[in-house]
């Protein structure tokens, strides 16, 4: 692509002025405030388009720089530029209210669209951020020689990397790792989240689990007493029977109407007198007491018990086989153990749907997927950004040493045989074999490298060779170095734009025999 | 739907499997068995479906019912006749939590009665797969059909999945109730039709964002949806297209509005990839598309090329 002609509409301090531009050196040349710098501000501004600022910083940026004093309708215009055979003509109104952009191709007419990105197509791969980066070289003046060293050192760096120096592999690898981390956090806080839910569930099923055994050891209680009460039941049994078939016996030898038998009353006195008469003194005394006090007491013991025995004779066998207070609580404890045997039963299968519960919880939900996914992508960004990476590095490396090399060669008049980026992506000089690095060489030769550096990143990032522009780059230069780095730019490139505030690359050009065009600007 | 049955009068309520969505505790079945009561003009009909399934200690197998409530309680299938309105209703209950076998293809009708009506449950293949052609052979009036939560018609005038009364969970979208019908032999069988019934819905909103869209617009879009669509529902918003690639929703702020459960973020920065490729072509961005070429658009691989993209574009220095 080659720009053929400039028309400044009103642009700055120009005004209906129209620059036409040939192949090979186009020397801007002009003196401070001549307006070199509005020449290829316009020129970016043509290509890239010229936004309004917003806010304070409106004030001080390139749009009201350069935005005419009177009439903003006048604000604009046009580039025609040949590209591929064709020549185009490229209008850009910057108007505020009259923004407006075509593009026409005057060998057939035909409108062509900037929305629909037609002037990408036509040039690959140029956009504002790579432009500045390679095409256009600044005046490095300002910049101190640490400075610059630095700066091209984190060109070279970035360029060989990445192929583009504005691309940060390290900081786009250490984003995607925060971004990994913050993912995790956030799964964290979800399985932080689903376990609560799971501790509250298991919870409860403890509570039932709890309930469960509760009823258990209550049922046992239960269960135990009514075995007790069988086996006492079935002993009292035994006992009446035995106790009723002996008090029977006595009863039968007992005359109906006497509480107590007169040949127990016999018998007991008979009993004490005997004692009395046999056991010697004084032993007989206490004896025959003790003997007639049990008696006595057999015999108001039975004059009570037949007191009691004055109930019905059915009432009396009823009260005898079944005391009506253990008759209720045997039916009670029957009653209670079918109660809590049906509790439990209720709360078993409540514990059985909270396990189920857990169990469905245990499934992971989409949430979890999602993130995984997410994971998934970062880390393979990551590897892959990692692998493509080192992939191109070599690559871009090896070519970059080789469009890099020749230059240098030729720009330092064969003073330094190569330049090249090491393993490390360091610039290195070489010199009759020797390594030197670039902190080491001077400020001139550093900004030699740093233009051949990024000429070769321009011929590795484009395919279509694109318009150079020079902006006082050659400051720095002695007179020989300047007029080999001409000389080869000549050679090499098909259109260079050079902004000069000196004479000095004319009259290094005309006594080399270097062909140029001269746009005097002053 | 209780009162809806009172209020119409309605002959018979079918339940086809899953009243309860674990095993129905006592208290459970004493509640539902209250409730049907309270309506003893209509007659009830229910199975067990794969979640209330009828285990060895279900209380299905021992609880008594009201007098208006049968419950086709069997493995195999069986029938209740229900003489006054000339009609039979058949069907089975499940005995385990699945079953692969395809139960209903043989459960033809058996001719007992004027009116015959299937009551199934299941429908995939791990709880009884249905063949939609037998079915519709079997000879049945109606099928009320039951497992899937969504509402839909089976077959055509005879056949119905009535779905949940109310969503269960966040995917049950779109609306729920029941399906009302009247079968009457002599005008033409069976009509039928759903009547939404649920008090809320889950509704899954789409949002299409674009360059333009802020966080503040986003926020107005999402809570005009909601206006739209009903403040009584529940919402999960997806957020989808090109958004520019400096702003980042805050998702946590936006779901505190209203009933929202869940955003998904699923928008892309509006990078367009193929300019982009063009204009890096032989720098890392360009590299890294083409190791990516291919993927498809919601593949792992795609959601790698964006996040890649998104870092270096983001960590890309203004000038060098």
């Amino acid at each position: 692509m080659k720009i053929r002609k400039l028309e400044l509409t009103h642009f700055g301090k120009f005004r209906d002025r129209t620059i036409r531009l040939g192949d090979g050196i186009q020397l801007f040349y002009g003196e401070n405030e001549a307006g070199k710098t509005t020449i290829h501000t316009f020129v970016r501004c043509m290509l890239f388009g010229l936004e309004r600022g917003r806010g304070r910083a409106a004030a001080h940026d390139t749009y009201s720089r350069y935005e005419p004093w009177d009439g903003p309708e006048s604000y604009a215009g046009a580039m025609e530029f040949v590209c591929g055979g064709k020549t185009f003509r490229l209008e850009r109104s910057f108007g505020k209210l009259a923004r407006r952009a075509e593009l026409i191709c005057l060998d057939d007419g035909e409108q062509l669209s900037l929305e629909d990105g037609d002037l990408e197509m036509l040039l690959p791969g140029l956009d504002a951020d790579s432009y500045l980066d390679t095409l256009y070289i600044p005046q490095s003046g300002a910049v101190t020689g640490e400075k610059l060293s630095e700066k091209l050192k984190n060109y070279a760096a970035n360029f060989s990397v990445s192929g583009d120096s504005q691309i940060d592999l390290t900081a786009a690898r250490e984003m995607l790792r925060q971004k990994e981390k913050e993912l995790d956090r956030q799964a964290r806080k979800h399985l932080e989240e689903r376990q609560r839910k799971r501790e509250k569930t298991e919870q409860e099923a403890g509570y039932v689990w709890r309930d469960i055994h509760r009823l258990e050891e209550e049922l046992d209680r239960v269960r135990e007493g009514l075995e007790l009460k069988r086996i006492r039941e079935e002993k009292e049994q035994k006992e009446r029977e035995r106790r009723e078939s002996e008090t029977r016996m006595i009863d039968e030898m007992r005359p109906a109407k006497w509480r107590v038998h007169p040949l127990e009353v016999a018998g007991i006195i008979l009993a004490v007198v005997i004692l009395f008469a046999l056991v010697p003194r004084p032993w007989n005394y206490l004896l025959s007491v003790v003997a007639a006090l049990g008696g006595g007491i057999y015999v108001w013991n039975r004059m009570k018990v037949e007191k009691k025995h004055k109930k019905t004779p059915p009432e009396l066998i009823l009260e005898e086989i079944t005391p009506e207070e253990e008759l209720a609580s045997r039916e009670k404890l029957l009653w209670e153990q079918q109660h809590l045997e049906a509790e439990k039963k209720e709360k078993q299968i409540q514990y059985d749907n909270l396990q189920e519960e857990l169990a469905d919880m245990s499934e992971l939900d989409d949430v979890y997927r999602e993130q995984e996914r997410q994971r998934a992508a970062l880390s393979l960004a990551f590897q892959r950004l990692g692998d493509v990476a080192l992939d191109m590095q070599g690559q871009v490396r090896l070519e970059l040493n080789r469009a890099v090399s020749g230059m240098i060669g030729q720009m330092t008049g064969g003073r330094y045989d190569r330049l090249y980026l090491d393993e490390g992506a360091r610039l290195v000089f070489l010199k009759e074999g020797r390594r030197i690095p670039a902190d080491r060489v001077s400020r001139g030769t550093m900004e030699q490298a740093y233009l051949a550096l990024r000429l070769a990143a321009s011929d590795l990032l484009y395919e279509e060779p694109y318009p150079l522009i020079l902006d006082d780059t050659f400051a720095c230069y002695d007179d020989r170095r300047l007029a080999r780095t001409l000389d080869w730019l000549c050679e090499n490139r098909e259109q260079i734009l050079l902004f000069t505030c000196q004479n000095r690359e004319a009259e290094v050009m005309r006594r080399e025999g270097i062909p140029f065009s001269l746009v005097d600007l002053s | 739907m209780i009162q809806v049955c009172a209020d119409e009068r309605a002959d018979l309520l079918l339940v086809a499997g899953d009243l309860f969505h674990r095993q129905p505790l006592l208290r459970e079945l004493k509640e539902a068995d209250s409730l049907f009561a309270s309506i003893p003009g209509t007659q009830v009909v229910l199975i067990a479906g794969n979640h209330d399934y009828i285990r060895r200690d279900s209380y299905y197998r021992t609880f008594r019912w009201s007098s208006n409530v049968h419950m086709l309680a069997g493995e195999k299938l069986e029938a209740v006749e229900l003489p006054r309105l000339s009609c039979a209703v058949y069907g089975l209950s499940y005995h385990a939590r699945q079953i692969s076998a395809p139960l209903y293809d043989e459960a033809r009708a058996q001719g007992r009665q004027r009116t015959e009506i299937l009551l199934a449950h299941g429908g995939d293949g791990a709880h009884i797969p249905i063949d939609r052609e037998r079915l519709a052979g079997l000879g049945y009036s109606y099928i009320a059909l039951g497992h899937i939560h969504r509402p839909h018609v089976l077959v055509p005038s005879l056949a119905a999945y009535a779905g949940a009364l109310e969503p269960t969970d966040r995917n049950d979208t779109g609306p729920h109730g029941y399906i009302e019908g009247e079968i009457s032999p002599d005008e033409g069988g069976c009509r039928f039709s759903f009547v939404p019934f649920a008090s809320r819905s889950y509704i899954h909103c789409e949002v299409e964002v674009d360059r333009r869209t802020t966080g503040m617009r986003l926020r107005e879009l999402v809570e005009e949806k909601i206006r739209q669509n009903g403040k009584e529902n529940i919402y999960k918003f997806l957020l989808k297209g090109y958004r520019d690639p400096d702003i980042a929703f805050d998702l946590d702020a936006l779901g505190r509005q209203g009933n929202i459960i869940a955003i998904s973020d699923e928008t892309r920065p509006a990078y367009d990839m193929e300019k982009l490729y063009r204009n890096n072509r032989n720098n890392l961005i360009g590299k890294y598309i083409e190791s990516f070429s291919g993927a498809e658009a919601d593949s792992v691989e795609y959601g790698a090329l964006c996040e890649g993209i998104a870092a270096l574009m983001e960590t890309r220095r203004g000038e060098a």
